[in-house]
């Protein structure tokens, strides 16, 4: 078992680092490049495009998803009536795969007979090819990874709530807080660090976007939707570039960790 | 999913709006909750529809008519594509990984929450610093380490590398960690050998965690995309989800995609129907991941 933690789990992270200071092709020839690969990264025209639609894309989605799952827990919390029943409604699309959601919301972007076209028709609006288009491709992907996800922070946000001592809230309420001013000077100040958590996690999962775009746009149209990850699976599956692919695999892992880092600054200077 | 209708309304007292509400903000919440609720159903309904739907009648009027529904669509995808076997392929990825997981896990976190061994301590480190990356950044030195070993397509490499799953140790180690020590001393003193420790102590006080954990490895696999699609290159060898992906690429008509999306959801609904309460709560309560 040991084994298999230190080869599978050990290994490969100490090889993303090496392989990223190679040129190690699909033949297993390599040679000791260094930096190579992270300068060639700094000067590719794709990598330039596959960061700027990974942050354009998170920028959309962190949120979009981060206040849809806080709309929907505080709803749940306001609202007794079938709580359990609506909970599991919202939760319901996060046990699907990403890919399923992928594919119905193709299906539902298309142009010609697609369920939202159909509706916006109805309006006398469109046909709007939402997917075709670079402005509105990445809000649908958005869209649609928010919709797939939002039922887990949802739940993470709706402990948070139940979590708010009642005392505070009966403390504001008869010093005059009305049910906004409540919200926003005492469960939300309370909510902070359930919060933020939600918004690390978003950030981080946002960054790693590859399935719906493989699936919904091939990265199209024009690499309008081409993400990082993307880069990376084409680099080391469509070229066999494999220490280059790798490298890419490390700028990702570094994003992450430096969004974790500014997280735990942040909340740490609140402890 | 009958339970979920039966969760008494905790708390309903103490959570009644403020006095003085005025009867339409009343009823304002539940019509948006309920919108909502309407607005994250309608792509499944529109996914079931399509797929039962006959493949001529795609406009609206027609294809909502049940009248119309027909299991065309699921014969033709069925005996079309290669679903079949990548269901074999999906359930044996997921099960195989839920057995292994959830007894690795839990003997790992056995050793790392109660046995003191040289390098506890620096190994545990290591695994947490192997949580910080992310999968992707591991993929290409992954893939590799498959091929050298000559598993590319097929189970072994599908399978094994997975069964490494630092996450699943950490939240048995935290849990492990909990139980009081006095249990396993008592255990020792009256001479009961390791293996009888683990199996006749420690597996059936864990039993609830592995319950919860076993949910979510097997929903973590069964939705896996990137590295079945890495791994599983040949038709034979790919899972449901990524067999799913390549369906929607080729020229299917889209009720058979759709018949086809369905049946990949099936057995995710069987477990979030039959446990529902049980992985809702969990997830509050641990953080845990999918």
């Amino acid at each position: 078992m040991l084994v298999l933690f230190l080869l599978f789990r050990f290994l490969p992270v100490v090889g993303a680092v090496l392989l990223s200071l190679t040129d190690y092709r699909l033949s297993g020839k390599w040679t000791f490049i260094a930096a190579d690969n992270y300068t060639r990264l700094l000067s590719d025209n794709l990598f330039h495009q596959a960061l700027l639609v990974t942050l354009t894309y998170t920028v959309i989605f962190v949120p979009l998803t981060v206040l849809l799952s806080l709309g929907t827990a505080v709803l749940l919390h306001q609202v007794v009536w079938k709580r359990g029943f609506f909970r599991g409604v919202f939760f319901l699309p996060y046990v699907t795969s990403i890919v399923l959601a992928a594919v119905i919301w193709k299906w539902i972007y298309y142009a010609q007979d697609g369920l939202l076209n159909a509706v916006l028709g109805l309006v006398s609006i469109g046909p709007v090819d939402f997917l075709g288009q670079s402005r509105s491709v990445l809000p649908s992907i958005a869209v649609t990874s928010a919709w797939k996800g939002f039922g887990y922070s949802m739940l993470i946000l709706l402990g948070g709530l139940q979590a708010v001592p009642k005392s505070y809230l009966e403390a504001a309420m008869i010093d005059g807080a009305g049910t906004w001013q409540r919200f926003r000077y005492v469960t939300l100040p309370q909510l902070r660090p359930v919060l933020f958590f939600v918004l690390v996690i978003e950030t981080i999962g946002a960054f790693q976007v590859f399935d719906a775009m493989y699936v919904m746009t091939g990265g199209g149209p024009v690499r309008s939707s081409y993400s990082l990850v993307y880069f990376l699976y084409d680099s080391g599956f469509k070229y066999f570039d494999f220490g280059y692919a790798s490298a890419i695999g490390l700028v990702l892992f570094l994003i992450v960790l430096i969004v974790s880092l500014v997280q735990r600054r942040l909340v740490g200077r609140d402890d | 999913m009958v339970n979920v209708l039966e969760r008494p309304p905790v708390r309903e007292v103490a959570e009644r709006p403020a006095a003085g509400r005025r009867g339409a903000a009343r009823l304002t919440l539940p019509t948006l909750l309920a919108l909502t609720a309407i607005v994250t159903i309608v792509p499944f309904a529109a996914m079931v529809v399509v797929a039962f739907a006959p493949p001529s009648g795609q406009t609206f009027p027609d294809a909502l008519n049940p009248a119309n529904f027909t299991l065309e669509n699921f014969s033709k995808v069925l005996s079309s594509s290669d679903i079949p076997r990548w269901t074999v392929n999906s359930l044996l990825y997921s099960l195989v990984s839920v057995v292994c997981v959830l007894l690795f896990a839990s003997m790992a976190g056995y050793a790392f929450a109660k046995k003191k061994f040289p390098g506890r301590e620096v190994m545990f480190w290591v695994f947490i610093a192997t949580l910080m990356v992310p999968f992707q950044a591991t993929l290409i030195p992954s893939y590799i380490l498959v091929s050298r070993l000559d598993w590319v397509d097929s189970y072994w490499g599908l399978i094994v590398p997975t069964l490494a799953n630092s996450q699943a140790v950490f939240l048995m180690r935290q849990f492990i960690s909990q139980l009081p020590d006095e249990l396993f001393e008592a255990a020792q003193i009256d001479g009961a050998a390791e293996w009888r420790i683990f199996t006749m102590i420690v597996l059936p006080l864990v039993r609830p965690v592995l319950a919860t954990l076993g949910i979510f490895v097997f929903l973590w696999h069964w939705n896996d995309f990137l590295w079945p699609l890495v791994i599983g290159q040949s038709g034979k060898m790919q899972t449901l989800t990524v067999g799913l992906a390549t369906l929607q690429t080729q020229a299917v008509p889209i009720n058979q995609v759709m018949a086809g999306a369905t049946i990949t959801v099936v057995p995710s609904l069987l477990v979030f129907g039959l446990l529902q309460r049980y992985l809702t709560d969990s997830i509050a309560m641990s953080g845990l991941k999918a």
